[in-house]
């Protein structure tokens, strides 16, 4: 069982020992703020490494922070080596930016967390770790935590029973309501660490998909764009659905493709590493992949 | 003062849906937030503070400025102001203190945005009173209040015995109160029962004297993903984008619209100039930015502080970027 | 006819003229064709800007690149390189235009009579300059000696080449020309316009530089007038920040405190110097 003190003290004792030995430039873990809640926490000092802690409150996918550590501090240095703490939902992105290429395996040193689930800002579980199939990070360097205690769950996709429910006008009823609370602040796409594109398809100065109107159109148009953009892609680590200010339930839509994915082409994002993205993949004659 | 009681408010509530647009605390979804109300019925009247600001009836999220029709090789512009009065009802006192901010800007400095003026021109302010401050509050450090009625047409104040008591502050207050039957006061205002501790706002010089410190703002701003929450529920954020859409081409006249649309310093590209350039790369440059706008330029360029303590931002933020948290370690340097 | 002031509100023009300046460059005239915008634009002056509207497209700002004097047109010099200019560069002769103006400030034309200049254009950002060229060939004598360095990537990418022999021919009038790389047949120099400042050395003595193009640029020839004596009183320049309204309401190109389009686009270095936000 693994405890958390245990885990705290452990993953500070990794930090100090990366950052004094100059293995990485950078920790990104968690730090509790002054208010008591946890956040993101960048640590370049190995005498900040007390700051890091763990437990059911490091909701953040710290992954697509590693978007903003691809080029270097100044001119002619290397890009930095950063380390980052992840959970096995987290570690699911990694394999997608590897396979993609947008970050280099040598420059992570990836601190695995087994985890036994993180709670929603009620202090309920979230909803994603009922139904986590990983419990233990797929990629790692360096793992803190013993097998868990509770075993990875079954995903039935019960989640989805609501939207099965509807037919096609009440979908979109549905969707076409959540999009009128939509107010186009891209914390969905700018938390996701598959969303990194220098410009967004649907942020385009030329207006060329949609244009920047906060309107439902285009934000049907955004989100359901970003869904397909995220088909194969997205790791379901449901961080786009916990930052939406206006409560959208966003993994529905990612969830629904991301089965549909799997039925077609038995393929489920991120879960092993993968030496090219799923949609660059060509599969024998007859075969969907 | 006035006074009056619940039915006669709620009928009054209804008689101005009847004549204007009638703006007011509504429930969507399980979210609070100020809508176009049909009815007294469809109006909150216990709330918190609504998850946006009421700045969006007077510079809305997406504007039309101009309809442009082009036929061939001529042009025709055309400017478009709705015409109908707007009674916005149930505003925290921090929102009309935001729209005050926004005045300084929008109005007070030459040229006027047309647009905006003329909103303000159409629109009735009735506040009320909030009898608590809610989570992430600091209304009072910035000059507020939650009874403040100083940016507001009327204040509205809940009664302890029942009822509510309405100040008229303007004019157009006055008028407003004109289709409301009043009745005989019974108890007082209601009192704020819990004020939130106070945070310091140190002058403008102090900020400017921080702006080098990267590693300051690296602390306060790394984690920051480069939404545009934190300036999309502020009352006094302002900045927006332009651009034209064609809406229609069809017997030889192409139909444009000319559009305004929010748009926040925070994002990623705000700065990014044609050629490519982008002299605020990083999400935590961005960050600083936002801060010394709302503490060092916006009073500096214009009066007023482009902050006004409503503390949505700090409620919203997903990685927990605390504006007081900033404005202590600044006070405290 | 008197109107309600709205300043998002463009005067109504039509193209008059459409040449290619260099490779992806064209030069416009608009020809006014309400009698409030001709108002507006009788007396603008150099270092100001509008906006020109491509409608269904937007709206981007450009230096005005002429003068009242030289002609009813307004002249704008465009590079396409968004979506607004690209538009831009598909419309002719005949065709309608915004324009929204004039805005910004101006160089100090006053403050500089009597005295030596030095005028530095890297490639689109001769335009704003040529006005300053304009106005000093048609006041020759009020100005001292003028020296233009003149600069571009490429030769296809020079500006205004047909006018350098009119620059060259003026009294007490230099021309220096520069491309970064050469191209089939260029027989001029090659090098960065700070080395060609080196080379030239202009004095310092009673002179002002005014310098415009990409904001390294504009950095390393500060630099360079820095070194050759000049001060930062004796340096000029016009920047350029992804203006939305030109107006100071939209918020978009803050420097610090600074707004480029109310309190400048022309700038004193010694004023960019004490600015808190750097425009690189």
């Amino acid at each position: 069982m693994s405890d958390i003190e245990t885990l705290t003290h452990q993953l500070r004792e990794e930090a100090r020992r990366l950052l004094s030995e100059k293995r990485v430039d950078c920790v990104m873990g968690y730090e509790v703020g002054p208010r008591g809640r946890i956040r993101p926490a960048f640590l370049y000092d190995p005498a900040e490494a007390d700051h890091l802690v763990w437990g059911p409150g490091c909701v953040h996918n710290l992954v697509t922070y590693l978007h903003n550590k691809k080029k270097p501090r100044r001119r002619g240095e290397e890009p930095p080596r950063v380390a980052v703490v992840v959970k096995p939902c987290d570690s699911r992105a990694l394999n997608i930016l590897f396979a993609e290429r947008q970050v280099e395996r040598e420059r992570v040193f990836v601190i695995g967390m087994v985890c036994e689930g993180v709670v929603g800002p009620d202090g309920r579980p979230a909803a994603k770790c009922g139904r986590c199939t990983d419990r233990t990070p797929v990629v790692y360097d360096v793992l803190l935590g013993n097998p868990p205690s509770v075993e990875p769950a079954p995903d039935d996709w019960s989640d989805l029973a609501r939207i099965e429910a509807m037919t096609s006008a009440e979908r979109l009823a549905f969707w076409l309501r959540q999009f009128d609370r939509c107010i186009r602040c891209y914390a969905c796409r700018q938390v996701c660490p598959g969303c990194y594109c220098p410009t967004c398809a649907f942020e385009r100065d030329d207006s060329l998909w949609v244009d920047m109107g906060i309107e439902v159109p285009q934000k049907y148009v955004f989100h359901l764009g970003r869904a397909f953009h995220l088909a194969g892609r997205c790791v379901e680590c449901d961080e786009c659905e916990r930052v939406c200010p206006m409560g959208l339930p966003l993994s529905l839509l990612n969830r629904c493709l991301v089965r549909e994915i799997e039925a077609l082409y038995g393929h489920r994002a991120g879960r092993q590493e993968a030496l090219t993205p799923m949609l660059f993949e060509l599969g024998p004659e007859g075969s969907p992949i | 003062m006035r006074f009056t009681t619940l039915d006669r408010l709620k009928a009054w509530l209804d008689h101005l849906a009847q004549e204007a647009d009638l703006i007011a605390p509504r429930e969507v979804d399980g979210h609070v937030l100020y809508r176009r109300v049909a009815s007294a019925d469809e109006v909150l009247l216990e709330y918190e503070r609504p998850e946006l600001s009421a700045k969006e009836f007077l510079f809305p999220a997406t504007e039309v400025i101009l309809r442009v029709e082009q036929k061939g090789k001529d042009v025709a512009l055309e400017e478009v102001l709705p015409e109908r009065q707007q009674v916005l009802f149930g505003v925290r006192p921090c929102d009309a203190h935001g729209l005050a901010v926004i005045d300084a800007l929008f109005l007070h400095q030459d040229p006027p945005d047309r647009y905006y003026q003329h909103h303000r021109e159409r629109t009735v302010l009735v506040g009320v009173a909030c009898e608590r401050m809610w989570e992430g509050c600091f209304c009072v450090s910035i000059g507020g209040g939650p009874t403040d009625a100083t940016h507001l047409d009327v204040l509205v104040r809940p009664g302890t015995e029942g009822g509510f008591f309405l100040q008229p502050v303007t004019p157009k207050g006055v008028a407003v109160l004109e289709g409301l039957e009043v009745a005989e006061p019974r108890g007082e205002p209601r009192p704020v029962e819990e004020y939130n501790p106070p945070v310091p706002v140190a002058a403008s010089e102090k900020w400017r004297a921080l702006f080098e410190e990267h590693r300051f703002w690296m602390r306060h701003g790394e984690r920051c993903l480069s939404c545009r929450i934190c300036t999309y529920v502020c009352p006094a954020c302002r900045c927006f984008d332009l651009t034209d859409r064609v809406v229609d081409v069809r017997s030889g006249v192409t139909r444009i619209e000319r559009l305004r649309a929010w748009d926040a310093c925070t994002s990623p590209n705000y700065r990014r100039v044609a050629g490519g350039h982008n002299p605020r790369p990083t999400n935590w440059e961005r960050l600083r930015n936002r801060f010394m706008c709302k503490f060092c330029y916006y009073p500096d360029d214009f009066g007023p502080r482009g902050c006004v303590g409503c503390g949505r931002c700090i409620v919203s933020c997903p990685v927990d970027i605390d504006i007081t948290e900033v404005m202590q370690d600044v006070a405290r340097r | 006819m008197a109107r309600v002031t709205n300043p998002m509100r463009p005067y109504l023009g039509r193209l008059v003229g459409v040449r290619d300046l260099a490779t992806g460059i064209k030069l416009f005239q608009v020809e006014l064709l309400e009698p409030e915008g001709r108002a507006a634009f009788a007396d603008y002056r150099p270092g100001q800007f509008a906006f020109v509207s491509a409608f269904g497209a937007g709206e981007a700002p450009f230096g005005l690149t002429s003068t009242p004097a030289r002609g009813p047109w307004l002249e704008f010099a465009v590079n396409a390189i968004g979506h607004v200019t690209h538009t831009l560069h598909t419309l002719d002769v005949g065709d309608p235009v915004g324009v929204r103006g004039p805005l910004g400030n101006w160089f100090p034309m006053d403050q500089l009579r009597g005295k030596n200049i030095v005028i530095l254009g890297g490639g689109i950002g001769g335009a704003p300059l040529r006005p300053v060229i304009q106005t000093i060939l048609d006041h020759r004598e009020e100005y001292g000696h003028l020296t233009i360095l003149w600069a571009a990537r490429s030769p296809d990418l020079l500006i205004f080449t047909e006018e350098f022999d009119e620059w060259r021919a003026a009294w007490a009038t230099e021309l220096h020309v520069t491309v970064d790389q050469a191209g089939p047949g260029w027989t001029g120099n090659v090098g960065l316009i700070t080395q060609l400042l080196e080379k030239v050395a202009p004095s310092p003595e009673n002179a002002v530089a005014i310098t415009c193009g990409p904001p390294i640029m504009i950095h390393f020839v500060f630099l360079t007038l820095k070194k050759l004596g000049f001060a930062p009183e004796q340096m000029l320049t016009t920047l350029e920040a992804r203006m939305h309204c030109g107006i100071g309401k939209c918020g978009r190109c803050n420097l610090g405190e600074k707004f480029i389009c109310t309190d400048g686009p022309v700038f004193w270095q010694y004023e960019i110097a004490g600015f808190l936000e750097g425009f690189l």
